[in-house]
């Protein structure tokens, strides 16, 4: 006999995405999946940003690498919990990995929580890890034709962040383009120009994200 | 895309849904896939055939049908439809990825045939 269904088929990634949504929305953590290239400046930026807002909110960290404990280390020292993840050669954190790590941390007591993606412009857009936003850096080091050529983590951030602004003097790169073709994807993005070097933009980038999460 | 993962999910769904009606045989599987969700159908039929072995559904026949990409240009207002496989989402005509898709994202099980089988 014949069945009529009408059931979503989703890929396993992303049902686990929602299983950690919930968890994450149960526990009352507002989290934030930060992606960009190699050296684009993600843990300085994590280590700006929970220096200005660890005195108002609590903040956990899971820190995403091929391998190496580097990052987590520069972390532990701003006293917030820390898991780090090796993914032991895969180029994104996927959902699973999340649900494990989050394990290690005492999620009631967190305001906020903070992915740090592998270092990478193209999977981690791809797979959702139950997070509420996807932020994204840019270091003007990059150069200004990215938005462009990787318009998929563009399209799929809330929020760009573009860093190493105190360099700009120094390079032939036109903050505008980025900016234009950014919003070009992504009409709703929101854009902020930092430097983790001086502190430029860093407290509009944390009022913006203690707006957001309260 | 990812299509084992996909081939394994909609195995478990089809197996999980064949049980709740009463019945122990999948004989065939009807699912939709727009042709802007990425996925390869060769690839997901074959991981589909490998892994149906063993299971209720090691006889089964995947059936895919291929839905069209249709959308709407939000800056030039144009609408546009594609057979092919639509993996940048920009418009046909002006070139804006200011668009709104109508459809080529679904990814559904739409209907089975079942039996029961001693």
């Amino acid at each position: 006999m014949k069945i009529k269904v009408t059931t979503k088929i989703l890929d396993a990634n992303d049902r686990i995405a929602e299983e950690n949504r919930k968890m994450f929305e149960e526990a009352g953590v507002y989290v934030v999946n930060l992606m960009s290239s190699p050296g684009a400046g993600k843990t300085s930026l994590l280590e700006k940003t929970i220096e200005s807002i660890k005195d108002k909110v609590k903040v956990g960290v899971i820190e995403g690498d091929i391998t190496g404990t580097n990052d987590a280390e520069r972390i532990d020292k701003l006293g917030v919990p820390v898991v780090q993840i090796n993914t032991e050669g895969a180029c994104h954190l996927d959902a699973n990995m999340i649900a494990e790590a989050a394990k290690e941390l005492p999620l009631k007591d967190l305001d906020i929580l903070f992915i740090e993606n592998v270092g990478n412009l193209v999977c981690p857009a791809e797979f959702k890890v139950g997070e509420n936003i996807k932020v994204m850096i840019l270091s003007l080091t990059e150069g200004d034709d990215k938005p462009l050529k990787y318009p998929l983590m563009f399209q799929e951030s809330s929020v760009l962040l573009i860093n190493k602004i105190d360099l700009k003097d120094l390079l032939e790169v036109s903050i505008e383009k980025i900016k234009k073709d950014a919003q070009f994807l992504n009409p709703k993005i929101k854009i902020f120009e930092i430097s983790c070097k001086t502190g430029q933009g860093i407290e509009e980038w944390t009022n913006w994200l203690l707006t957001n999460i309260s | 895309m990812h299509e084992a993962s996909i081939a394994h999910e909609l195995l478990t769904l089809a197996i999980k849904e064949c049980k709740n009606s009463g019945y122990n045989r999948i004989e065939s599987i009807k699912i939709t896939v727009g042709r802007a969700t990425g996925i390869m159908t060769d690839a997901l039929l074959f991981a589909f055939n490998v892994l149906k072995e063993g299971s209720p559904a090691d006889k089964a026949l995947l059936v895919i049908e291929e839905i069209p990409v249709r959308g709407v240009c939000k800056d030039c207002g144009k609408r546009f439809e594609s057979n092919e496989n639509y993996l940048i989402f920009e418009c046909p005509s002006c070139g804006s990825f200011s668009i709104e898709l109508v459809s080529g994202k679904e990814l559904n099980i739409t209907e089975m045939e079942v039996s029961n089988e001693n």
